[in-house]
């Protein structure tokens, strides 16, 4: 197999660390990423990795520029239409950060989410008011610049955004949403051109989670097993 | 029944019943490779979820101790932020008692937090409490981790279970085997070996002499046709005995009297001397003549010749013991032998057929009648060969004849 020729495309994100990031030397890596590549090797394809935000990063598997979305993707009916999705790789909650006085939902209060995420598609619902952020990374920025009062985010997004001081020191505490379309099973979205490959990936992460690959993978990045 | 059609018939039971045996036993393996089918794609990742529980309960556990270690409230912060992760996710909820033990976990950690932001050293007075909690964090890490190796038991049952039914299986399969096998060798002994045993005894000793062989009807169509034909041949060879005794008969007879011919008389004449002389017991020959029978042919034809010869023949039979030999010499010449007489008790006898001979009316083809004498000479034939012997008694026989005729003349 030449490099040349990529058997998979595999779009990821770039600044959701611990989920997805580039290290030190550049190079993509984080939970989703590292969990990408051991299924590529697993079914022995040569997976060539690109970059998306977190609102183009769909859009590029549903047109058939990428093959695989390595990102933890809710399944919802209206995603389902447009691209198929692997069996879970792990299982997320949302989490509202704010001052404890700040209860969700209460008007006049903005919330900070990722453009194009899950808890975007909430707040629209809820009604609330947003400020959307490109990525991960920028929602400390928000909060700690005023633009917003709370944010709602994936657990392991708050799970980074507590290891930063400056985030600590505004003393927002957590609080986790029950509702569903924010919890639960996270899966890699798979191009809906590519319906054999759906089988392959969900046979794969089957081996890896037996084989112990994926609980090194989850103890190099995450605090606790999120499967 | 066909022997081809038992023995086939035999053997499409078997293979039906082998074929079923290994069937059942496919069943069974089937059930083996289901179970670990099962235990592979199900089992084993439930465990490993079970594990995965352990895992984050004992990191609960682990979050908690931190809480009371460390002394900068940013640490304790972060801890209790992973606590309330853990004690909110699916993994921990989706068990219901290691989710309220999380929650009570969680919620004791938060006031513990809580209280330490308003007093640095209140951690320390809730560190008892906490190591009960703790204790019973590991019991339940424990718990959950065995239940999660007992989802194999079921399986492992099932698959032992199988094993267990095809060892059962296997062993009946094998004596079924044995079985049949000792029922066609039981078959073939006793409708193929014993049979053809009991053919070949009889073929053995198959004769005319002996008696028609007594098989026990098999219930073998091949081997009653053998049966049958050997009951055939059987009457064959009684058949053919009886021929040949008559054959042999005619072939010892003189045609015309129905007395021995010379040949035979002459074989059985010398067997009687042989025997006689070896137990020295007396024996005596004789020869006869009709008188004048050239004439008698002349005058009344050849028919009367032969009417007179039959006749005398007759008077022969009537006259001479079971045990004596007579025979038609040639033409009108007869000879005879007396066994266990001597030469004069002989004479007697020869004298008694002379005399029934001179006394006899023969009648002739055309009616009328004649007479006709007879010459006899006698010798002793204890002490030399038959051809002597008979030499002597034709020697006396022509004495007799120069005598007169009609006489009977005691020879040397």
């Amino acid at each position: 197999m030449r490099a040349a020729e990529p058997v998979l495309r595999v779009v990821v994100l770039e600044n959701s660390p611990p989920m997805s990031y580039r290290d030190e030397t550049g190079q993509l890596t984080g939970f989703s990423v590292e969990i990408a590549r051991a299924l590529c090797q697993e079914i022995r394809a040569n997976c060539a990795f690109d970059v998306a935000d977190q609102s183009t990063l769909l859009d590029t598997v549903a047109k058939g520029k990428a093959d695989i979305a390595a990102a933890a993707v809710f399944e919802t009916a209206e995603r389902r239409g447009r691209l198929l999705f692997a069996k879970p790789y792990y299982r997320s909650l949302s989490l509202w950060l704010a001052r404890p006085d700040v209860v969700p939902g209460r008007s006049g209060i903005r919330v900070a989410v990722v453009h194009g995420s899950a808890q975007e598609d909430y707040a629209r619902r809820q009604g609330w008011e947003m400020h959307q952020v490109r990525n991960n990374a920028d929602l400390a920025g928000v909060l700690l610049g005023g633009e917003a009062k709370a944010a709602l985010v994936p657990m392991i997004s708050a799970l980074q955004l507590q290891k930063s001081d400056p985030f600590r020191r505004l003393g927002l505490a957590p609080t986790v949403l029950r509702a569903p379309e924010l919890s639960g099973d996270a899966s890699f979205g798979i191009s809906s051109r590519r319906p054999g490959l759906r089988e392959e990936i969900n046979a794969a992460l089957d081996r890896i989670k037996r084989n112990g690959t994926y609980d090194r993978i989850n103890s190099r990045f995450l605090p606790f097993r999120v499967s | 029944m066909h022997a081809g059609r038992a023995f086939g018939f035999l053997a499409a039971l078997f293979v039906l019943a082998f074929g079923l045996a290994v069937v059942l036993l496919a069943m069974d393996q089937q059930r083996v490779i289901d179970a670990n089918a099962h235990l592979e794609e199900q089992t084993v990742p439930e465990i490993i979820r079970y594990q995965r529980l352990a895992r984050n309960l004992e990191q609960l556990r682990q979050e908690g101790e931190r809480i009371f270690a460390v002394s900068s409230h940013a640490s304790r912060q972060q801890s209790m932020f992973v606590v309330t992760m853990i004690a909110s996710h699916p993994s921990v909820l989706e068990h219901p008692g290691a989710a309220k033990l999380a929650r009570e976990t969680e919620q004791f950690l938060g006031e513990v937090v809580r209280q330490s932001v308003r007093d640095e050293q209140r951690p320390a007075i809730h560190y008892q409490e906490w190591q009960r909690l703790a204790s019973r964090l590991g019991v339940q890490v424990d718990d959950v981790s065995i239940e999660g190796i007992n989802l194999a038991t079921s399986d492992l049952n099932v698959a032992a279970d199988a094993m267990r039914l095809a060892r059962y299986k296997l062993i009946i399969a094998l004596l079924l085997v044995g079985l049949f096998l000792l029922a066609f060798i039981v078959l073939v002994r006793r409708h193929l070996i014993q049979p053809l045993q009991r053919i070949d005894h009889a073929l053995s000793n198959l004769s005319a002499a002996s008696p028609l062989p007594d098989f026990d009807t098999s219930r073998m169509l091949e081997i009653q046709a053998v049966e049958e034909a050997i009951r055939e041949h059987h009457d064959l060879l009684i058949q053919n005995e009886q021929a040949r005794q008559v054959l042999e008969k005619l072939a010892n007879k003189d045609g015309l009297t129905g007395l021995m011919n010379r040949r035979f008389f002459m074989q059985s004449a010398e067997a009687e001397l042989q025997r006689a002389q070896r137990y020295r017991r007396p024996v005596t020959v004789a020869m006869a003549d009709l008188d004048f029978f050239k004439k008698l042919n002349d005058t009344y034809g050849h028919a009367a010749g032969d009417a007179v010869l039959c006749a005398f023949a007759d008077l022969v039979r009537d006259s001479s013991r079971q045990s004596d030999l007579v025979c038609r010499y040639g033409g009108e010449e007869f000879a005879f032998l007396f066994p266990e007489i001597s030469p004069t008790e002989a004479e007697v006898l020869a004298e008694r057929l002379r005399a029934s001979c001179a006394n006899a009316e023969i009648g002739l083809p055309d009616g009328r009648t004649v007479k006709v004498t007879v010459s006899m000479g006698l010798a002793d034939a204890s002490e030399c060969p038959i051809e002597i012997a008979l030499k002597h008694a034709d020697d006396a026989l022509y004495e007799a004849k120069r005598l007169g005729r009609n006489r009977v003349v005691l020879g040397a």
